[in-house]
């Protein structure tokens, strides 16, 4: 716009004829100088020169932002002198040869001084927006070889292969497993053990052990179905949709906090974790699941009269993410925000890193720049904090109840503001008015206060009494003696001889007034008098202006006009000075002596109607950490990634390389319904492809495609992918069933394989890609903490709501620890508060997922301080000890019978003769040894916790035996066949 | 082509699979460096809240001269914009010192006896006028994304000399400003996490059992011994059973270094050990200087037993609410901190020094940004990230030096402009790794603590 409007100034018309016409005529093709510009010229000025010289400040009359604004204004001329690089000013002050030095931060690097010589040399070539378009999108069309990438073709329905083991078959998945292995010469590892598939499964789906009860039931059922009843109960239980529900938030990165620098609450957050906990149990159809959230707001009720509380909620998926909120460059705030919901779009359901083509088009994958931004635009358009532009951003909390209910409490509550502002105001008018009547005697009162402060010290008192007391009472006498003199309230006095005593602040203001001599001192007193009065009628009248405002605002029941702010550092001493408990101010006591009468009865009444509204406030709607529609906005390319650096502007579209030439229509406000509507399709092949594959990730510990969040070019291919489209049309046939998958994969003979690994499989296919064999895995940490509260037996199967307490956006700001002591609660790990910046530690102890961006798959490690938390933490002392009092509950129990039960409890297993032997040995060793030692403190600390018990020396057990029981359990706990799961 | 992968492609599988095993049995192995390291591993000493570099390091005689006056040229974003107004000169006076005649404010008299063994660089600059976003820019190199730390980047670089002990301690951390995301491992595995000793509320005599989990209490370390014994029987027959998988063995070594840990480290943290000279030397008799006094005597102690990153914080605390972040009352703020920190760390200097322990140890001091030559709220400073102080001390870097120089102002780092992204490169360097080399695939591409970024200054090193 602006460009249109500068164009036809006479000053710019030689020099952009020279630009024009010159050397550069031809270049708005697009061509190499073109680029140049956007790549070397354009960034450098935006970084190195506009800060000064843009289009507002135009520092020298030169604007950098545009190629006219290289004429200065007013007599400076043109800067450059196209073709001739020696002559340019431009030139030789970032050569520093001139006496103007640019930029005067420093000079720039050789290469930056050679590209704009060379600029410069070219004839200065400046492109237009109109085709400036090029570099910002290098490739419009794309190859044979990036549209022919495997994962962006359409889904094939595959036929099961034919295998030459038929009888090994008992899902379709069976048949491509066995027939690649058949081809390669691999036989599948024998089926698992029956109480190591039911360890397996029962982990698998609800993330816990299986108990006693359920493993002796298992066992006695030798009906043919018996494994299948274990997985129709498993998967009817509420503890499956925690323990899936959960793999999904590791992809969603869901967490309770912004993390990243100042870490404030998401207050709601937890609502979107029980709204995915229960997607899972309810098993709702993936593509509504995500529907919901990407654009769940925009989805009517299915009641009428109320809003849709559950796709608001849903919508946490895009506004939970990581946000630098205090970050005070905005708008690279705002738009980290958007790529962070753009990041983790593209991983979580497309499995593509979309955000790589921020800066520019994507290195690997045909994902443009031009794609990104138009995903920009459509979150551009999405409310993504409640002021972007505040200081420190407020978060956005949606009402989950209808507006004409909403309404009702923040309109209450914007009165309870409004009243508090009107008291605000009386108490400014008044004490404004308080101050310019006794504003002529301040010169006396600074004049009386520096005569007390200069009196000669009185001696000191002889008695002891009055010591403590010494130096007060005898500066009252110099005050008071002085008062009298001049006339002044010795009480007024009082507080301007206490406002210039030294501080260890650095109040340069009051060096005058302090060290004037006694016959300038007068003087002096009178302008700070005067400078007193300039500020204050200043201010004053342009408060009582805006105070008219403001009433006449309220009157219409219209917003009011924004206060005017003052800068407190222009006069300090009037700002000092006039606050409630300085010289010139009125305190809350005071009032009703300063005030008019009629002021302070308005004031008295304001004041009871304020206590009534905030008594009558109705109850705070329940709300969400959700995202709304924003006002549309045309969204334009950012060269270089540089959001103060706008290139062309973009419709909102949907990566090209994936619609095909058949881009969706976009018709609404933001486009995430859109969205929504074409990420869920059937028709799109990575979205299915992405979940299928997770599926069988977390069934099977590894995917088919090893990278699940890039299918992409650095991604991994998949190991099987007939298979991987097999599973995908099933999943789109079953109506997008998650338990439907489940039956189909674990129902599979590749699932109940053991994990026996063939010397063939480990020498030539060490990572399993044939999958000849199931996967050991280690126990995630969910799994731990919660099997542990199992087998102490103290685990709370309660679901849902919150345990972070407090409801505001309130940050971590000091080093107390904030977070919640996770080793007091026995709810289940899914529930413990996760704030991002203090994660609890045992959950990173043991490779939780990081929060901080989608996680496709957790890393396991094994590494000293996890053997420390299992050697020697409370939490697990706490936890054997109650486990070591379960096996030993019962008096009539043999030793033998209680090692059995330790070993079901833990390892799902039933220890050989040899192991029960080599058990009570231990028991029994550690008992004799442990009577030579002096157990009274482990007896002690025992009358701690969950365990502890009145009648404890009623028990049949001393202290050494529940030692050396205890240890055994720990060992049990420790060990690998614990922590894996076979 | 398709013949030669025929025949070597499993052995050459077959051997990244030992390497595998070997890393996932010991990630923390010391690793041959890129390049010829100048130290063998460092010390950071971070100043949280912003300390002036024109109160401290960088005399200004301009400011001086045009104090009151307006900063004559266009503002850069500052934190709080409203309050700022015209050129504040330093209220303290500097002195030049040693034989370098590098120039010190009176606020550091004892560190200014080590002006010649320092490497004073006066034009860092780092992207963030807000805290937190400083902070994880110092500590990981971006001031967006959770990244991992750079003492995670140089473990994983570099593994560490000692087995028994964390390669990364980090004393007594903030836990905000990002908190612990300063000291995490990102997408690193997390063996090269940070291992945190407290946090910065505790005092060091609440710090009895400095690494968590160290200690059972009650139990003897005989009866401990057994019962590892016992555990590790039945792991390894396991392992046996399992034909020895790599990730079975990994923990059963894991349980091993754990139980040397525990004899090791309580040792490295127990300063009792240390003579009564040494302590008064840090000032752990005294309430200012006991807290980072306490830290840098444990991180020299730590470094001589081959801890190859140690961290120490002097950060928010009681005492100390708000760091070096002197917004107001300039004066009492520095005056106040500087009292906290110019003994320890000089002691820490003064004793590495005596140990020989600075010729193979680099020790670094930064805060997060500097300060404005602009006065806020007339008697304070904002945050500056254009042009500020940090230095290094030690092995690699030249002594009695001084690298780059900001404005007349102090405002913009003029030359040699040495980034975040620089000084990480360097550092890197300095401990034999190129930072263009040290590279980690995570979620479709190689990363690197300097991004795309990062040059090494050359000129400052020894």
């Amino acid at each position: 716009m602006r460009r249109e409007r500068k164009l036809g100034t006479p000053g710019t018309a030689v020099l952009l004829a020279g630009l024009v016409l010159g050397p550069s005529a031809g270049l708005l093709a697009g061509s190499e100088p073109e680029e140049f510009f956007e790549t070397k010229i354009r960034p450098l000025f935006a970084a190195q020169c506009q800060s000064c010289h843009d289009a507002k400040q135009k520092l020298g009359g030169l604007d950098l932002t545009r190629r006219e604004g290289l004429d200065r204004e007013g007599s400076g001329g043109p800067v450059i002198v196209p073709g001739d690089a020696g002559t340019s000013e431009l030139i030789r002050a970032v050569r520093y040869e001139s006496k103007i030095k640019m930029p005067p931060t420093g000079k720039l690097s050789a290469t930056e001084i050679a590209d704009l010589t060379e600029w410069v040399r070219m004839g200065a070539p400046w492109p237009g927006l109109r085709t400036a378009r090029r570099t910002d999108t290098a490739g419009g069309a794309f190859t044979e070889e990036e549209k022919s990438w495997w994962s962006f073709q359409p889904v094939l329905r595959q036929d099961p292969p034919a295998v030459r083991s038929a009888d090994w078959v008992s899902t379709p998945i069976d048949n491509f497993i066995l027939a690649r292995l058949e081809n390669e010469n691999f036989e599948p590892a024998p089926a698992a053990d029956k109480l190591t598939l039911l360890r397996r499964v029962t982990y698998d789906l609800t993330g816990l052990p299986p108990t006693e009860r359920e493993i002796k039931d298992y066992l006695a059922d030798d009906s043919a179905e018996a494994y299948e009843t274990v997985v129709e109960r498993l998967l009817d239980s509420s503890r499956y949709g925690e323990r899936w529900g959960r793999h999904w938030l590791d992809v969603a990165r869901y967490a309770d906090s912004t993390g990243v620098d100042e870490d404030h609450k998401y207050p709601f957050a937890w609502k979107y974790r029980d709204y995915v906990v229960d997607a899972f149990n309810d098993d709702i159809p993936f593509d509504r699941f995500l529907q919901e959230q990407i654009a769940g707001d925009l989805f009517p009720a299915e009641e009428a009269g109320t809003v849709n509380a559950r796709g608001i909620i849903a919508t946490g998926f895009l506004a939970l993410g990581p946000k630098l909120i205090a970050e005070q460059d905005k708008k690279k705030m705002l738009y980290d925000m958007i790529d962070e919901q753009i990041e983790v779009v593209g991983k979580a359901v497309l499995g593509l890193t979309l955000q790589c083509a921020r800066c520019h088009d994507h290195k690997f994958d045909p994902i443009r720049q031009r794609d990104y931004y138009s995903m920009a635009s459509i979150f551009r358009s999405t409310r993504q904090v409640e002021d972007w532009r505040a200081h420190v951003s407020e978060l956005y909390f949606m009402p989950l109840v209808p507006e004409a209910e909403s309404v009702q409490y923040f309109s209450h509550q914007k009165k309870i503001k409004l009243r508090d502002q009107q008291i605000k105001n009386i108490v400014e008018e008044q004490s404004a008015a308080y101050v310019m009547r006794v504003l002529p005697g301040v010169r006396k009162y600074l004049i009386a206060a520096r005569e007390v402060k200069d009196a000669p010290p009185a001696p000191v008192p002889a008695t002891a009494a009055s010591a403590e007391t010494a130096a007060e009472p005898d500066r009252d006498e110099a005050l008071i003696r002085v008062a009298s003199k001049h006339e002044l309230d010795a009480v007024r006095l009082r507080k301007w001889i206490e406002y210039l005593k030294p501080t260890d602040e650095v109040r340069p203001h009051l060096n005058r007034l302090l060290e004037a001599g006694a016959t300038e001192l007068p003087a002096v007193a009178e302008h700070y008098r005067a400078e007193f009065e300039k500020t204050a009628s200043k201010r004053y009248a342009d408060l009582a202006a805006w105070r008219v405002e403001f009433d006449k605002a309220l009157a219409k029941g219209e917003e009011p006009p924004e206060r005017p702010r003052f800068f407190g550092g222009e006069n300090r001493f009037f700002t000092e000075t006039t606050t409630s408990n300085g010289p010139l101010g009125v305190s809350r006591e005071q009032r009703k002596k300063v005030f008019s009468r009629d002021a302070f009865e308005r004031l008295t009444q304001l004041e009871a109607d304020l206590r009534e509204l905030k008594r009558t406030l109705p109850p705070k709607p329940p709300m969400a950490n959700a995202v709304a529609e924003e006002d549309p906005f045309q969204q334009r390319i950012f060269v270089g990634g540089n959001v103060h650096v706008t290139g062309a502007a973009v419709p909102k579209a949907f990566p090209a390389v994936l619609t095909h030439g058949k881009q969706p229509e976009i018709t609404g406000i933001s486009g995430r319904m859109e969205l929504a509507r074409w990420l869920s399709s059937p028709e799109n092949p990575l979205t299915v492809r992405v979940i299928a594959n997770r599926i069988w990730q977390w069934h099977f510990g590894e995917g088919l495609v090893r990278t699940p969040n890039n299918f992409g070019r650095l991604g991994a291919p998949p190991t099987h992918p007939e298979l991987l489209d097999y599973l995908s049309s099933e999943f789109v046939n079953s109506g997008w069933s998650f338990k439907a998958m489940h039956r189909l994969i674990v129902f599979s003979n590749a699932y109940r394989m053991s994990t026996e690994t063939a010397s063939q499989a480990r020498e030539t296919d060490p990572d399993n890609r044939l999958w000849s064999h199931f996967n050991r895995r280690r126990m995630d940490v969910e799994e731990i903490r919660d099997s542990l509260l199992a087998i102490e037996g103290t685990i709370d199967f309660g679901m849902g709501g919150t345990l972070q307490s407090g409801e505001g956006q309130g940050m971590t700001t000091t080093n107390q620890l904030p977070h919640f002591d996770a080793s007091k609660s026995y709810r289940r790990t899914l529930y413990l508060p996760l704030r991002r910046a203090n994660i609890p530690k045992l959950l990173t102890l043991f490779d939780f997922a990081d929060a901080a961006t989608s996680t496709g798959a957790r890393s396991s490690t094994n590494v000293a301080p996890q053997a420390l938390f299992m050697m020697n933490s409370e939490f697990v002392s706490r936890v054997t000890e109650g486990f070591a009092r379960r096996v030993l509950a019962e008096r009539r129990t043999p030793d033998e019978q209680r090692v059995r039960q330790a070993w079901l409890m833990t390892l799902a297993k039933e220890p050989t003769a040899a192991e029960i032997e080599e058990a009570i040995d231990y028991i029994s060793a550690f008992r004799k040894q442990s009577l030579d030692k002096d157990l009274t403190e482990v007896t002690s600390k025992r009358m701690e916790g969950p365990h502890r018990s009145p009648d404890y020396p009623a028990y049949h057990y001393n202290a050494s035996t529940l030692a050396a029981w205890q240890s055994y359990c720990r060992v049990l706990l420790a060990s690998n066949d614990f922590i894996y799961i076979q | 082509m398709l013949l030669r992968w025929s025949t070597c492609g499993f052995g050459l599988l077959g051997l990244r699979g030992l390497l595998a095993a070997e890393e996932s049995r010991n990630p923390l192995a010391p690793k041959q460096p890129h390049l010829q390291a100048r130290a063998k591993r460092a010390i950071f000493i971070f100043m949280h809240g912003g300390p002036s570099h024109l109160d401290i390091y960088d005399p200004k005689p301009r400011l001086e001269r045009d104090h009151g006056k307006p900063l004559p040229f266009e503002r850069p974003l500052t934190f709080a914009e409203e309050q700022v107004g015209g050129l504040l000169k330093s209220p303290f006076q500097f002195k030049r010192h040693g034989e370098s005649g590098i120039p010190l404010s009176e606020l550091f008299p004892k560190l200014a006896r080590h002006v010649d063994d320092m490497c004073i660089i006066r034009s860092m600059v780092g992207d963030s006028v807000a805290h937190g976003g400083a902070l994880m820019q110092l500590h990981t190199g971006t001031n967006t994304f959770t990244r991992p730390s750079w003492g995670s980047w140089v473990v994983y670089g570099l593994g560490t000399e000692n087995q028994n002990l964390p390669g990364f301690i980090t004393l007594k951390p903030t836990l905000f400003h990002g908190g612990s995301k300063n000291y995490s491992a990102g997408f690193l595995p997390a063996a090269y996490e940070g291992t945190a000793i407290g946090y910065a509320a505790l005092g060091p005599d609440d710090l009895k059992e400095p690494i968590q989990y160290l200690e059972r209490k009650g139990l003897s370390p005989e009866l401990q011994r057994f019962e590892l014994d016992m555990l590790q029987k039945m792991n390894r027959r396991s392992a046996e059973q399992a034909n020895f998988d790599p990730q079975l063995e990994g923990r059963i070594q894991a349980f091993e270094l754990a139980a040397r840990m525990q004899t090791e480290a309580p040792e490295a943290f127990d300063i009792a050990k240390e003579s009564e000279i040494t302590r008064k030397l840090y000032g752990l008799d005294q309430e200012e200087t006991r807290d980072l006094g306490w830290q840098c005597l444990v991180a020299r102690r730590l470094s001589e037993r081959g801890v190859r990153f140690v961290q120490v914080s002097h950060t928010y605390r009681v005492g100390n609410p708000v760091g070096w972040d002197a917004h107001s009352r300039l004066v009492p703020n520095h005056v106040g901190r500087a009292k906290q920190v110019d003994q320890p760390i000089s002691a820490l200097l003064t004793d590495m020094k005596a140990r020989g322990l600075l010729d193979d140890t680099l020790v670094i001091c930064s805060g997060e940004f500097g300060r404005t030559p602009v006065a806020q709220s007339g008697d304070g400073r904002d945050h500056n990230p254009y042009g500020y102080t940090s230095w290094m001390a030690g092995a690699g870097v030249k002594h009695g030096f001084i690298y780059g120089a900001t404005d007349e102002f102090g405002y913009h780092a003029v030359e040699d402009r040495m980034h975040i992204h620089d000084l990480h490169a360097t550092v890197l360097h300095i401990l034999g790794l190129d930072h263009k080399k040290l590279t980690y695939f995570h979620g479709g591409r190689d990363f690197r603590l300097t991004d795309v970024a990062g040059n090494v200054a050359e000129k400052l090193l020894a």
